[in-house]
C-alpha cells in the first residue's frame, strides 16, 4: 500500500462526483455529488500529508478547512434549495433557467 | 498482500460502491444514506492514513451534521417528486466527461508519482499547535465564513422574505 | 553679426517677452471680464499694446547699449529631444517688435472711432486684435520653429476671425474661409519643412539648425526641399502668386483690420519668416532663385491688376501684394537689408493708406468705388493730405520713404540678379507709381462730386493715427542713409553677413526717379487732364483689360479645380465612407455580431448542468494541452 493507491482512489471518487454533478436533475442530488468531490480532494490532501518527505500538519489543516467550507456550503445550499422549492414548487434544476435566451 | 492493503481495498470498495450508489440511485433518500456509507469509508481511509483526528471530524460533521441537514431538506420538500426524478438528457456525455477526467487524473498521478516513502503519523499536539499558530488567521477567517454562511442561510430560508 | 547670437542669461532686452504676454493677457481679460467693463474692455487692449510699445523702446535702448541674445527655458522633454521656448532678440526682431506694436497701436486707436457703432461685439473685436498682436509678437520673437509655428497658426486663426468679423454677411464669411484655407495650403508646407529640418537635426532651435547646416550637417537636397517648403508657407501668408487670391477678398473685413493685416501682421509674417531663416535660404541657390522669381511674378501681375480695379480697397490690396512681391524679390536677390527696410517703409505707408481709405468710407457713407470719389480734399483735408502722402510714398517719389526702400531693392536686384530681372522690376515699379497716381487724381484731387457734398472729416481718434503714420511715411526713408553722427544708416545696423553702407548707384537712382515721376505724370495725363483717354486705351486693349479685371481667371481656375477635382473626390470619399466604412465597416460589424448572436444564443440554455459540462470539458482540454504541449510537465 502506497501513495499511488490513495491517489487513484481519490481520482475515481472525484470523477464519480463529476458525473453526479453533470448528470443529475435534482438540486439535492447535485449537492450530494459535490460532497463526493470535496471528499476526494480531502483524501488526496491527507494522503500526501501522511506520505510526505517529512512530517508536517499542513495537509491535515487544509483538509479541516475544506471540511469547514463544505459544511458552510451545504448549509447555504440547502437554504437555497428550500427557498427554491417554496417559490417554484420544484427542485428540478431544469426549471431554474432564468439565464436562458 | 499485507493486512493494511486488504483493509485499503475493502474500504476503497465501500467508498466507491457508496459513491456510485449516490450518483445512480433514483431515490434521493437512498442517495443520502449511501453518501453516508461512502463518507464513512473515507473516514476509514483517514484512519489508514494515521489521521485519527480527521477521521473523527469526518464522522462527526458528515455523519452527524451534513447528512442530517440533507435529510431534513428532503423531508421539508416534496419527497414523492424525488422518487421518480430522472437524470437529465446529457448523462451519456457526463459519463464520457467523467471518464476522461479520471483517466487524465490517474495518468498524471501515476506518471508523476513521488518516490516510495512510509506513512507517518501527525500527532494531535502538532496538528493543534500548527492550527493555532501558523494557521491562526485562516482559522479565524474560516470561522467567519461559517458565521456568514449561517446568517445567510437563515436570511435565505426565512418565511416571507423580501420578495 | 546677425544670426551669430550668444545665449545670454541676464540682460534688459529679455523683457521683450512682456510685449506678447501683455497683449495675450488683455485678450483673456476682455473675453472673461469684458462684459462687466465700460466700453466692453476695449481700453485694456489699447493699454496692453501701448505698454508693448513702451517695452519696445526699453528693449531698443538696452539693445543698443548692451546687445541682444537668446533667452530660453526648457519646455518639455520627449525621449532624447528637449523642447524649449524662448525669445531671440536681434536687430530683426527688434525692428519687427517696434513695427508691430506701433502699427497695432495706431490701428486700435483708430478702431475706437471706426468701430464705435459695433454695439454687441465691440469688446470681442478688440480682444481678437490683442490676440492678433500677441501672436505676431510671439512669431517675431520666437527662437524655435515649434513656438514660431504655434504663433504662425494663431496669426492665421486671428485673421480668419477678423476678416469674417461681419460673419452675418455671406461675402465676409466666404472671404474668411478663403483666406484661412488658402493660407492653410502654405502652412502645411511650412509644417512639413519644419519637420524635415527636425528630422535632420533633431532640434527645433533655429540657431542650432543654422550651426548644423553651416557645418554641412544637412544634405543639400534635403535642405533645398525644406527651405522651399518653408517658402511655401511664406507664400501663403504673404499672398505670393499663386496663393495671392485670398488677400483682395480679405477686404470684406473692417478696414482697420485690413490695415493691420497688410501692414504689421499676417502678410509680413511670410517675409519675416524668409528673413528669419535667411541663412538656410542662401545655402540653396535653387531656393533663392525660386524666391526671386515668385516675388517678381507676383509684383508684376498684381501691379497690373491694381491698375484696373475700381474698388479702392482692392486697389490697395493688389498694391500690397505687389510690394510683398518686391520684398520677396529683394530677399531672393540677397538684398536682406533692402527687403526689411521696404517692409518697414511699406508698413507705415500701407497702414496709412488703409486707415485713410477707412476714413474716406466713414466720411462719405461707405463709398468704395473710386469712380464715385474725387475732390475729397475739399471736405476731408486731414484725411486727404495724409492719404496723399501715403500714395506718394509708395509711388516712390523722393524723398519719401518708398523712394529709398524701392531704390535699395532696385540696386539689390541689379547686383544680385542681373539686367533682365532689373528691367522687369522697373516695369513693376512704373506700374506701382501709375496706380498710385490713379488713386491720387481720382480720389483726392479732381472735382467734388455732388453726391459727396456732405462728406465730413473723421473724429480725432481716427485722424491722429493718420497724422502719426503720415509723419513716418514721410520721414522713415531718411533712416536709410546715415545722416546724423553716430548712426551709419540702416544697412550698417541690420544686415546679413556684412554691413552695407548706404551707397548710391547713380544710374539706378536716376532711372528710379524718372520712372516714379513719369508714372505720376502719366497718371496726371490720364486721369486729371484727360490728355490721354483711359477709355480709349481700355478699348484698344480690351482683351488684356478683361483678363486683368477677371484676375487672370485664377479664381475661376481654382473654382473649377475645386468643383471638378476636389468636390468630385470628396463625393467619391463620401460614398466610400457611406458604403465601405459605414455600411460594411461599422454597421456591418454590428450586424454580423447581432446575426451570429441570434444563432448562438441558443447555446445559452440556462441549464446549470450544461454549463458545468462545458466547464469540465474545458478543464480536461486545458490540462491535456498543458501536459502534451509542454514537454517538461
Amino acid at each position: 500500500m502506497s501513495l499511488i493507491h490513495f491517489q487513484v482512489l481519490s481520482a475515481a471518487l472525484f470523477s464519480i462526483g463529476v458525473y453526479g454533478v453533470l448528470a443529475r436533475r435534482s438540486a439535492v442530488m447535485v449537492l450530494l455529488a459535490l460532497e463526493l468531490m470535496l471528499n476526494a480532494v480531502n483524501v488526496n490532501l491527507i494522503a500526501f500529508a501522511a506520505y510526505g518527505e517529512q512530517v508536517q500538519a499542513t495537509g491535515q489543516v487544509i483538509a479541516i478547512f475544506v471540511i469547514t467550507v463544505a459544511a458552510a456550503e451545504v448549509g447555504l445550499a440547502m437554504a437555497i434549495i428550500l427557498r427554491l422549492f417554496r417559490d417554484r414548487a420544484s427542485v428540478d434544476v431544469d426549471e431554474v433557467d432564468l439565464m436562458k435566451w | 498482500m499485507s493486512l493494511s492493503l486488504v483493509v485499503f481495498y475493502l474500504l476503497g470498495a465501500v467508498c466507491l460502491g457508496g459513491a456510485v450508489g449516490v450518483v445512480v440511485s433514483r431515490n434521493v433518500v437512498h442517495s443520502a444514506l449511501l453518501l453516508l456509507v461512502s463518507l464513512m469509508g473515507v473516514a476509514g481511509l483517514y484512519l489508514l492514513l494515521l489521521a485519527e483526528f480527521l477521521a473523527l471530524v469526518q464522522v462527526l460533521i458528515y455523519g452527524g451534521a451534513i447528512t442530517i441537514i440533507v435529510l431534513f431538506v428532503i423531508m421539508l420538500t416534496r419527497v414523492q417528486e424525488f422518487r421518480a426524478m430522472k437524470d437529465n438528457p446529457q448523462w451519456p456525455l457526463a459519463v464520457v466527461a467523467a471518464l476522461a477526467m479520471f483517466v487524465l487524473l490517474a495518468a498524471a498521478m501515476i506518471k508523476g508519482a513521488p518516490s516510495e516513502t512510509t506513512r507517518q503519523s501527525v500527532s494531535f499536539e502538532e496538528l493543534g499547535s500548527s492550527l493555532f499558530t501558523q494557521w491562526a488567521v485562516p482559522f479565524e477567517v474560516a470561522s467567519l465564513v461559517l458565521l456568514v454562511a449561517l446568517i445567510g442561510a437563515i436570511v435565505i430560508a426565512r418565511e416571507g422574505g423580501e420578495e | 553679426m546677425l544670426f551669430q547670437i550668444e545665449t545670454v542669461t541676464n540682460s534688459g532686452v529679455q523683457w521683450a517677452w512682456l510685449a506678447p504676454t501683455l497683449s495675450a493677457s488683455a485678450f483673456c481679460a476682455i473675453v472673461v471680464l469684458g462684459r462687466f467693463l465700460p466700453k466692453q474692455g476695449a481700453f485694456l487692449s489699447l493699454l496692453a499694446i501701448m505698454a508693448g510699445f513702451g517695452v519696445f523702446w526699453y528693449v531698443l535702448s538696452e539693445f543698443l547699449s548692451s546687445g541682444g541674445g537668446i533667452f530660453s527655458v526648457d519646455w518639455f522633454t520627449v525621449g532624447e529631444s528637449t523642447f524649449s521656448w524662448g525669445i531671440i532678440v536681434d536687430e530683426l526682431s527688434v525692428v519687427m517688435l517696434g513695427l508691430v506694436t506701433f502699427v497695432a497701436l495706431m490701428v486700435q486707436m483708430y478702431s475706437l472711432g471706426y468701430m464705435k457703432n459695433q454695439e454687441g461685439s465691440f469688446g470681442w473685436y478688440f480682444a481678437v486684435h490683442s490676440l492678433f498682436a500677441a501672436a505676431m509678437l510671439t512669431l517675431v520673437l520666437a527662437d524655435n520653429f515649434l513656438l514660431m509655428y504655434i504663433a504662425w497658426e494663431l496669426v492665421g486663426a486671428c485673421s480668419y476671425l477678423l476678416i469674417g468679423f461681419w460673419y452675418h454677411r455671406r461675402s465676409a464669411a466666404e472671404a474668411a474661409k478663403k483666406a484661412f484655407i488658402t493660407t492653410r495650403i502654405g502652412d502645411v508646407g511650412l509644417l512639413i519643412g519644419i519637420l524635415l529640418l527636425f528630422n535632420e537635426t533633431g532640434t527645433f532651435d533655429i540657431t542650432t539648425i543654422f550651426h548644423i547646416a553651416e557645418q554641412g550637417g544637412i544634405g543639400s537636397g534635403t535642405l533645398t526641399a525644406a527651405v522651399l517648403l518653408i517658402f511655401l508657407g511664406a507664400m501663403g501668408k504673404s499672398a505670393q502668386f499663386p496663393l495671392h487670391v485670398w488677400l483682395p477678398d480679405a477686404m470684406e473685413g473692417p478696414t482697420p483690420v485690413s490695415a493691420l493685416i497688410h501692414a504689421a501682421t499676417m502678410v509680413v509674417a511670410g517675409v519675416f519668416l524668409v528673413a528669419r531663416v535667411f541663412p538656410l535660404f542662401v545655402m540653396s541657390d535653387t531656393a533663392m532663385l525660386v524666391v526671386a522669381l515668385i516675388g517678381l511674378i507676383t509684383a508684376l501681375i498684381t501691379a497690373a491688376m491694381a491698375l484696373v480695379m475700381t474698388d479702392l480697397k482692392r486697389v490697395l490690396a493688389y498694391s500690397t501684394i505687389s510690394h510683398l512681391g518686391f520684398m520677396m524679390l529683394a530677399l531672393g536677390s540677397f538684398g536682406f537689408t533692402a527687403a526689411i527696410f521696404h517692409l518697414v517703409a511699406h508698413a507705415f505707408a500701407k497702414a496709412l493708406l488703409f486707415l485713410g481709405a477707412g476714413s474716406i468710407a466713414h466720411g462719405t457713407g461707405d463709398k468704395r468705388d473710386i469712380r464715385e470719389m474725387g475732390g475729397l480734399w475739399k471736405r476731408m483735408p486731414v484725411t486727404s493730405i495724409t492719404f496723399g502722402i501715403g500714395l506718394l510714398a509708395l509711388g516712390g517719389i523722393p524723398p519719401l520713404s518708398g523712394f529709398f526702400s524701392k531704390d535699395e531693392i532696385l540696386v539689390a536686384v541689379l547686383d544680385g540678379r542681373g539686367p533682365l530681372f532689373f528691367v522687369l522690376t522697373l516695369v513693376a515699379a512704373l506700374m506701382s507709381a501709375l496706380y498710385m497716381a490713379r488713386l491720387l487724381f481720382l480720389v483726392v484731387l479732381g472735382n467734388l462730386k455732388t453726391e459727396n457734398e456732405h462728406a465730413h472729416e473723421s473724429p480725432w481718434v481716427m485722424t491722429v493715427p493718420l497724422i502719426a503714420l503720415a509723419v513716418l511715411a514721410l520721414g522713415a526713408g531718411l533712416l536709410a542713409p546715415g545722416l546724423i553722427p553716430g548712426y551709419d544708416g540702416f544697412g550698417n545696423w541690420l544686415f546679413f553677413e556684412e554691413p552695407e553702407a548706404y551707397h548710391i548707384n547713380f544710374l539706378v537712382m536716376v532711372i528710379s526717379v524718372v520712372l516714379s515721376i513719369g508714372g505720376f505724370a502719366i497718371g496726371w495725363a490720364l486721369y486729371s487732364r484727360k490728355l490721354l483717354s483711359a477709355d480709349r486705351i481700355r478699348e484698344r486693349f480690351s482683351g488684356l483689360h478683361r483678363v486683368l479685371v477677371n484676375k487672370y481667371y485664377l479664381d475661376d481656375l481654382y473654382q473649377w479645380v475645386i468643383n471638378r477635382v476636389v468636390l468630385a473626390f470628396a463625393r467619391f470619399m463620401a460614398l466610400f465612407d457611406r458604403i465601405v466604412v459605414n455600411d460594411v465597416g461599422v454597421n456591418g460589424t454590428g450586424r454580423s455580431v447581432f446575426l451570429s448572436a441570434w444563432r448562438l444564443r441558443y447555446l445559452e440554455t440556462g441549464k446549470v448542468y450544461n454549463y458545468a459540462l462545458v466547464m469540465v470539458v474545458g478543464v480536461v482540454a486545458v490540462a491535456l494541452i498543458w501536459w502534451l504541449a509542454l514537454p517538461y510537465a
